[in-house]
């Protein structure tokens, strides 16, 4: 009866030792706070303990009815499509430039994957400095049309700055990603569709496109899920939330919310309600995309 | 194993051998700069003037994050005896049930030696204060002498309307920021309505009990924002984002910007960066012409004690707070930061040293005068609830206004509405609770 599995182990309680401090730690650091989060949003809670209220529903419809959660929902999706897009996208089109036999297509493949090393709060720092309005990039824009390019008074121009930054930061991943379908397709079929006449363009997208759609996929759910939680870094270095809340993601004001005005439980109700968008996004991301995708070959 | 645990045994007799001898606790502060560097030069002359206690200082690096700290900290029984916290919290610890009022656990200090403009802020009902006033600080206005005489203005502007005037006269003169703010709404709204003495919330900004709400948008605040923006269209205001240092006092003090609304607390700064360079006069914050001067409220920040500590520790904690009550204390700690000492005797000690007029102390009468101006009901203070989630919403709102997006009015109404929310959240999470 011993199933091919078991065989590995010679006791079977082995597996179950060494999956033990993974799971401990998966435990403590997300279910536990998940659960809190969720026992949290049905009380009004006391910052500093003591005299917690239960409330009911009464927490998710003060969120549920307030404005600026949607406004902040709504930012949070445009950033969502927006940014993952473009941050497949970018990396896409560079993923097939450096698979052809381009000159210096070796050392891009090395350098697009050094951004990975940095983390999240120092790409803000950086931006912010590239984006400053006075010493960036983008001042020579400022001196032909005086306050063009202004993010840190006009909503948009800051909404395009933090969407610049996290594109960037999702380069590399998702180009090593994309880079490894492509090496992994045989050249024969380039050979046979070069032979049959088809050119370079014909051949990406008739060919290497439909061939790494998994990848494409595997990338975008990331992406998808990610952007909504991996932005925190960047709006709280770059922007705060500002100008005017035009950057106020529901990540940064779930902490805001909690850490810097106390509201434990309207914090935790969005932090529950968060959960199960992202829950429901996946699923519906499997559900729709993921069947239409063939992973044989 | 048997030396493991001897050994173990030894180190834990050690400790509580240590423990009898000296008794160590911890103080949580916020600052960073120049005003770190205070406070840990106090921390070490403690713990060199005596043997008995040590304090570790332990610098969080925000205001916000020492709070946050402290609140996980004190959930989990780890917090800290004495910790600073800001103004804007004031309520939120008072009834926390966190912390006990200094005045109970040191009832023999002569409280009444601080001035009233401190006491106001951090005192109960019946007076007792709840918090030792510790980095105080008020609104000044700055000015860069050079650069205003240099546009031909020789007379510090005392007003609004003479500040406009100067403004008008520095862009004449080809200046790029004659004035230059960050809509914080320390500055622009608590320190505006509090000297003008416009209440910024009824129930005399909460200090008569919970169900106070905002009025912010029906005073004089609406116009002078309104203003505010006017000018900075007009190229005489700008924002700290607007500057090339990106920041409204490090553009003063880089000689962006002409003149500027500050904290007391920055004059240091700015007097070590214009060394050599420029002049620089701190005076009262401006009042609009039609109306009658009010006090500045006390900015800044105060020492509590929080409470699930041992008698020993919190006897130690008390030692520390009586030690930076001491005048020179006080004196230095004003000498190296530009904050203002708030005791009436260190006042006189000052009078003593004939340092007076001496740089150093530039913003300690100027800052004692403003906070000392006549006091209506509604210039005591601010005593509303999630009072730092409302300095959020408040800045969101008006940041709307200031990019043209809305009107000041707009702004300010929409303040008021999800202000009002917060405070009858503030209310029902604390039901029951009396303002103490």
């Amino acid at each position: 009866m011993s199933s091919p599995t078991q065989a590995l182990f010679a006791n079977r309680w082995l597996p179950v030792l060494l999956v033990t401090p993974l799971a401990l730690l998966i435990v403590i650091f997300f279910y536990v706070p998940i659960f809190q989060a969720f026992y949290w949003s049905f009380f009004l809670e006391r910052p500093f303990g003591g005299g917690s209220i239960f409330v009911g529903w009464a927490n998710f419809a003060r969120v549920l009815s307030d404005p600026q959660f949607w406004e902040a929902g709504k930012r949070t999706v445009i950033f969502m499509v927006i940014g993952s897009s473009l941050a497949v996208l970018v990396p896409l089109i560079l993923a097939v430039a450096a698979d052809r036999q381009l000159r210096l297509s070796q050392p891009a493949r090395n350098v697009l994957v050094w951004p990975k090393g940095v983390a999240g709060a120092s790409i803000g720092v950086i931006f912010a400095f590239i984006f400053n309005p006075f010493a960036g990039i983008l001042s020579p824009l400022n001196q032909w049309f005086p306050g063009i390019w202004a993010p840190g008074i006009d909503g948009t121009d800051a909404f395009i700055m933090l969407i610049a930054a996290h594109v960037w930061s999702g380069i590399p991943f998702n180009f090593v990603i994309l880079l490894a379908g492509l090496q992994s397709l045989p050249r024969t079929m380039h050979q046979a569709a070069a032979m049959d006449g088809a050119g370079a363009w014909r051949r990406i997208f008739d060919v290497q496109l439909p061939l790494i759609m998994p990848q494409v996929f595997l990338t975008l759910v990331l992406e998808f899920t990610e952007s909504v939680t991996s932005a925190f870094a960047l709006v709280d270095t770059m922007t705060k939330g500002g100008p005017g809340g035009s950057t106020n993601l529901l990540v940064y004001k779930i902490y805001v919310d909690g850490f810097n005005g106390y509201d434990l439980s309207g914090a935790a109700t969005q932090t529950a309600i968060l959960m199960v968008f992202v829950v429901l996004l996946t699923g519906a991301q499997f559900a729709f995309l993921g069947r239409r995708i063939n992973y044989e070959r | 194993m048997k030396i493991f645990t001897l050994a173990a045994t030894t180190a834990a007799l050690m400790a509580g051998a240590g423990a009898a001898q000296a008794t160590d606790f911890e103080f949580w502060y916020g600052n960073t700069g120049s005003v770190e560097t205070a406070i840990l030069a106090q921390c070490d002359a403690f713990n060199a003037a005596q043997s008995q206690d040590k304090v570790t200082c332990v610098g969080q690096g925000s205001y916000e994050v020492s709070m946050q700290k402290a609140i996980a900290a004190y959930r989990s029984g780890n917090a800290p005896v004495l910790i600073q916290f800001f103004d804007a919290g004031t309520l939120d610890l008072m009834l926390s049930d966190a912390v006990v009022p200094v005045q109970d656990i040191l009832p023999d200090v002569d409280w009444a030696n601080y001035i009233d403009g401190a006491r106001a802020y951090y005192e109960t009902s019946d007076g007792r204060l709840y918090s030792q006033p510790y980095n105080a600080s008020t609104l000044l206005f700055y000015t860069n002498k050079t650069q205003l005489e240099e546009a031909g203005i020789t007379e510090t502007p005392k007003s609004w309307e003479e500040i406009k005037a100067a403004a008008e006269k520095l862009k004449a003169a080809g200046h790029a920021c004659p004035f230059v703010t960050d809509g914080d709404t320390w500055r622009v709204l608590e320190q505006f309505s509090a000297r003008h003495g416009l209440p910024i919330a009824s129930n005399h900004n909460g200090y008569d009990g919970l169900n106070a709400e905002y009025v912010l948008n029906t005073t004089f605040v609406v116009q002078h924002l309104t203003n505010l923006v006017e000018w900075r269209n007009e190229g005489l205001v700008r924002l700290g984002v607007d500057t090339r240092a990106g920041k409204y006092a490090d553009a003063f003090n880089a000689g962006e910007c002409a003149m500027m609304e500050g904290s007391s607390g920055s004059y240091a700064a700015s007097a070590k960066a214009f060394e050599g360079k420029y002049e620089v006069t701190v005076d009262m914050a401006p009042m609009y012409e039609d109306y009658e001067r009010h006090n500045t409220l006390v900015g800044g920040a105060s020492i509590y004690v929080m409470k699930g500590h041992s008698d020993a520790e919190v006897a130690a904690a008390k030692a520390f707070l009586d030690f930076l009550r001491q005048p020179e204390q006080q004196m230095a700690f004003t000498a190296a930061t530009g904050y203002v000492p708030v005791t009436k005797d260190v006042l006189g000690a000052i009078e003593a040293s004939g340092e007076a007029d001496a740089a150093k102390y530039a913003t300690a009468a100027i800052g004692i005068e403003s906070m000392n101006q006549p006091r209506t009901e509604d210039s005591r203070g601010v005593r509303l609830g999630f009072y730092v989630q409302f300095r959020e919403v408040f800045m969101e709102e008006t940041q709307k206004a200031w990019n043209g997006e809305q009107t000041m009015q707009v702004a300010l109404d929409n303040a008021k509405t999800r202000g009002d929310e917060l405070l009858r959240r503030f209310e029902q999470t604390y039901q029951g609770v009396k303002l103490p």
